[in-house]
């Protein structure tokens, strides 16, 4: 029952922040007029020169929420980006790191789809257990996503992942290979 | 309790009305807030709380997200005195909070609406929250010979799913009802 209720709260909380973001999107678009005066969109153009970005973001791993930023670089067609996050779990928080490669593909428009590769650290640190400790293992990830610009300074991000790390067996002595899906939502805010 | 945030809330509500000449957030595209007021831990009681937040507006100020911080405590009398128990390792609550919200009159008397997720760490112990509130942010022209000040109040309420020592799972409601002063730039 509670279970259900949890799943509930979830599902509600994010299809009222997708709902809410949808809104927002059809009421501020950015245009500009052309001499003959049709209104254009403007979005944004990646092709001029580098352009950075910070994106907080939120999401679920599993059954668990995440929080967590991204801070990254475009030029063109690449994007690279450095990806720290914090994943709640029941009994344990974990914290991925990783540095990705995005490959934009396109460089201008307000819609930007990606596709990702990245590898990193994933700490994973016990909150309720006594004598645990801290456990530092090597990850890669591998996905999909796309950006929204709404202004040329705030957008919205989707992404959704698949994670591959391995753990050692201490019973059994032997590594597991272990996956994980993310996927996540959050918000893009770009400089020059 | 519940009839002193009912009691600010309606002061601000008329104040909101008052002020429905400001129209700061219209004009503004960011903001950045800091507030107190009280944090209502379910089965732990109310507490003070101290928070800062960020908003970014579009749509002419009728949409927003914000990201929010806060810090409080989970000291209860009860628990203390009475029970002489401590369930987490400290009193120290910690949360995080991403939201979006709509106003639909950033210059009139309605108030916005917010939803989405937060992080609620209470002594060291995590829980993913999703958050819905309402509050409005009352622009003061002139206050302190500037156009981009103003007050602002919320009332949110953090839901999340709990387990206290090995406890079947339930539902926890924690209110969080501030006000503060916001400063459009």
């Amino acid at each position: 029952m509670f279970r259900f209720f949890d799943k509930l709260l979830k599902a509600t909380s994010f299809s009222a922040l997708l709902l809410l973001s949808a809104v927002g999107y059809s009421q501020d678009l950015d245009t500009t007029q052309d001499p003959s005066g049709t209104r254009r969109i403007a979005g944004i153009d990646l092709s001029r020169g580098v352009l950075f970005e910070v994106s907080p973001h939120t999401g679920m791993m599993g059954s668990s929420g995440l929080f967590g930023i991204r801070l990254s670089m475009n030029y063109s067609t690449l994007n690279l980006e450095i990806a720290g996050e914090q994943v709640i779990g029941k009994t344990a928080n974990l914290y991925p790191i990783s540095v990705n490669l995005n490959l934009n593909l396109a460089t201008r428009g307000r819609i930007i789809p990606y596709g990702s590769v990245g590898a990193g650290l994933w700490l994973t640190v016990p909150t309720n257990t006594i004598g645990d400790k801290t456990v530092t293992t090597l990850g890669m990830n591998f996905g999909i996503g796309a950006r929204y610009y709404v202004t040329r300074v705030f957008g919205f991000r989707i992404e959704g992942k698949q994670y591959i790390t391995t753990v050692t067996n201490d019973r059994e002595l032997k590594d597991e290979l272990l996956f994980f899906q993310e996927f996540s939502v959050g918000v893009t805010f770009i400089f020059r | 309790m519940r009839l002193l945030i009912a009691i600010v809330f309606v002061a601000l509500l008329g104040l909101a009305v008052v002020s429905n000449e400001a129209s700061a957030q219209a004009r503004y595209q960011s903001s950045i807030s800091l507030s107190g007021g009280s944090y209502a831990a379910s089965g732990y009681g109310t507490n003070g709380y101290i928070g800062a937040a960020y908003d970014f507006l579009f749509g002419g100020g009728k949409y927003f997200v914000e990201g929010g911080l806060g810090f409080g405590s989970l000291k209860s009398e009860v628990l203390e005195q009475v029970s002489k128990s401590q369930i987490f390792d400290n009193d120290r609550l910690f949360t995080y909070e991403f939201l979006v919200g709509v106003d639909v009159s950033p210059v009139g008397p309605l108030p916005y609406f917010v939803a989405g997720v937060a992080g609620v760490n209470q002594g060291g112990q995590s829980r993913f929250a999703g958050v819905i509130g309402l509050g409005k942010r009352i622009p003061i022209p002139g206050f302190l010979g500037s156009n981009q000040i103003g007050f602002r109040f919320d009332v949110h309420d953090q839901i999340y799913s709990q387990t206290i020592n090995n406890s079947s799972p339930f539902v926890t409601h924690n209110i969080l009802a501030t006000l503060g002063l916001n400063l459009f730039f």
